[in-house]
């Protein structure tokens, strides 16, 4: 009987030292005692959050959103990395208490956390290669589609052009990587990326092209811990100072919009998210 | 469970997928493992320098560098009609099967070997001097051993190439990691649907393992 009893108590054990993180009161009181705010940012997904060659320093669209907030709580941002599949569980685990990595909205993922008000908006279009005469969206029925797995953007196709076969890759570059070698006949990502990707090929950024209409849009929200209502308040106040001060419209204009390569323009106003 | 009855249909799908590949994996690969090692005793020195070069490369990149390198790269080098058959007919398949085939061929290749070299070469050289060929030597004395020996590291290299099928879902191969993957980041059901797929793989893996303990039983030499 010995040797069980000590095995349980070894688990037990392990239970209390894994259960230890969690047992926190009120998330933003924790976050205004530590002075820093931790932040997931997707590493690799310019120019949302990827790596700034120059200074070694992760920046973006969701770096400098990140940044604001934090200014307006009266903390340091400190900024991690985060993948596109770890980025919920890593939030409800409690290893960071903001997630700005391109969260889109969906219903399934506001149970498993708290949206903030949106703060940017991603039309998701195909791209397909210039040379195989495919002009609209519809074009590609029955035809092969890639996408990155994890993201919203599988659903959008299936939704809009249901017949579609989709082929799903580990990263947006191998996804991309498929479409130019023909692998696959469009590439279905949000606007901005595709238009990075196609512009990255310089001479040869003709042989692509984007399609139209979208084949669906996301409302991007800040991903908050279920149950932290404190901070899911704090946050959507500094988003809409952001906004009322104009420093919401620089922060897309610097990443995404006249003052970038994408030149999008900025159609939306941050807002509660209409589920 | 929840998970099971909504995506149960998904896991088996998968399941069956992996199945196939590795049925389709693991045939090419004895066929690369036989060829290796017949072309090996053929006792031509660049031939075996050839195998032996091709076995080193096999085992020492690993099979992920493999998968991708067959289908971004050796695809590309075929002829554009050979190119846009395999990208109409799924061709990620074919591909991940290529190249996990010549990975497992490889080890195969080293297993029969080290089954062959098992064998004194006594027992060689008194079956010639009884009046058998090489061939026969090889066909009623050297291999009937040589082959017992090797069912297992055989037996261990099949459950590891079951593994590897895994890796195919980095081309888009739905297979039953694609498939855990999948449900995961679909129902954040992480924990259940890994769960799961656990399960499936330890099923597939004890079911060779249980396969190869028979298959030796049943050739056992009495007596040894």
């Amino acid at each position: 009987m010995k040797y069980p009893a000590k095995a349980l108590m070894s688990v037990a054990l392990l239970a209390g030292a894994l259960g230890h993180q969690v047992a926190s009161a009120d998330q933003l009181a924790d976050v205004k005692a530590r002075g820093t705010l931790v932040c997931g940012v997707l590493g690799a997904f310019e120019p949302f959050g990827y790596t700034d060659p120059a200074s070694r320093a992760v920046v973006g669209y969701d770096v400098d959103i990140c940044n604001a907030i934090a200014r307006r709580l009266g903390v340091k941002a400190e900024i991690k990395p985060v993948s596109i599949e770890a980025r919920i569980p890593e939030l409800q685990q409690g290893r960071m208490d903001l997630l700005a990595a391109g969260l889109g909205y969906s219903a399934a993922r506001a149970e498993q956390v708290d949206f903030s008000h949106g703060y940017y908006v991603s039309e998701h279009k195909l791209s397909v290669r210039a040379d195989k005469g495919y002009a609209k969206r519809d074009d590609l029925a029955g035809k092969r589609v890639s996408f990155t797995k994890g993201g919203i953007t599988e659903g959008f196709v299936k939704s809009s052009v249901p017949t579609a076969v989709m082929v799903g890759f580990e990263d947006t570059p191998t996804a991309f990587t498929a479409l130019a070698q023909g692998k696959v006949d469009a590439f279905s990502v949000s606007e901005v990326v595709a238009r990075r990707l196609i512009g990255k090929l310089g001479a040869n950024a003709s042989q692509f092209k984007v399609v139209d209409p979208a084949v669906g849009k996301e409302t991007w929200g800040l991903g908050v811990k279920k149950g932290e209502a404190g901070m899911l308040k704090s946050v959507n106040d500094a988003l809409q100072a952001m906004e009322a001060s104009g420093e919401a419209q620089e922060i897309f204009d610097k990443w995404v919009g006249a003052k970038s390569t994408y030149e999008t323009k900025r159609s939306f106003k941050i807002e509660p998210i209409k589920g | 469970m929840m998970l099971i009855h909504d995506y149960g249909a998904l896991f088996l799908r998968g399941l069956a997928v992996t199945i196939a590949l590795s049925v389709v994996s693991w045939i090419l690969a004895f066929v690369v493992g036989i060829v290796l090692t017949v072309v090996r005793m053929t006792r031509v020195k660049l031939l075996e320098w050839t195998v032996t070069a091709f076995i080193e490369y096999e085992r020492n990149v690993p099979p992920l560098v493999h998968i991708f390198l067959w289908y971004f790269g050796v695809s590309g080098l075929l002829p554009q009609g050979l190119q846009d058959w395999a990208n109409a007919n799924h061709g990620e398949y074919c591909f991940a099967a290529i190249a996990i085939a010549l990975y497992y061929g490889a080890y195969i290749a080293e297993d029969i070997r080290s089954g062959l070299r098992s064998i004194p070469q006594g027992q060689h050289a008194a079956a010639r001097a009884v009046g058998l060929s090489y061939m026969a030597s090889m066909r009623w004395i050297i291999l009937p051993q040589a082959l017992r020996t090797a069912i297992p590291p055989l037996v261990s290299g099949s459950v590891l190439l079951v593994k590897t099928t895994s890796l195919a879902m980095v081309v888009g191969a739905l297979e039953l990691t694609y498939v855990t993957k999948d449900i995961a980041s679909k129902t954040f059901k992480t924990f259940e649907a890994y769960g799961i797929s656990t399960a499936l793989y330890v099923l597939l893996a004890f079911t060779l393992l249980m396969l190869g303990a028979w298959l030796a039983r049943r050739v056992r030499i009495p007596g040894r």
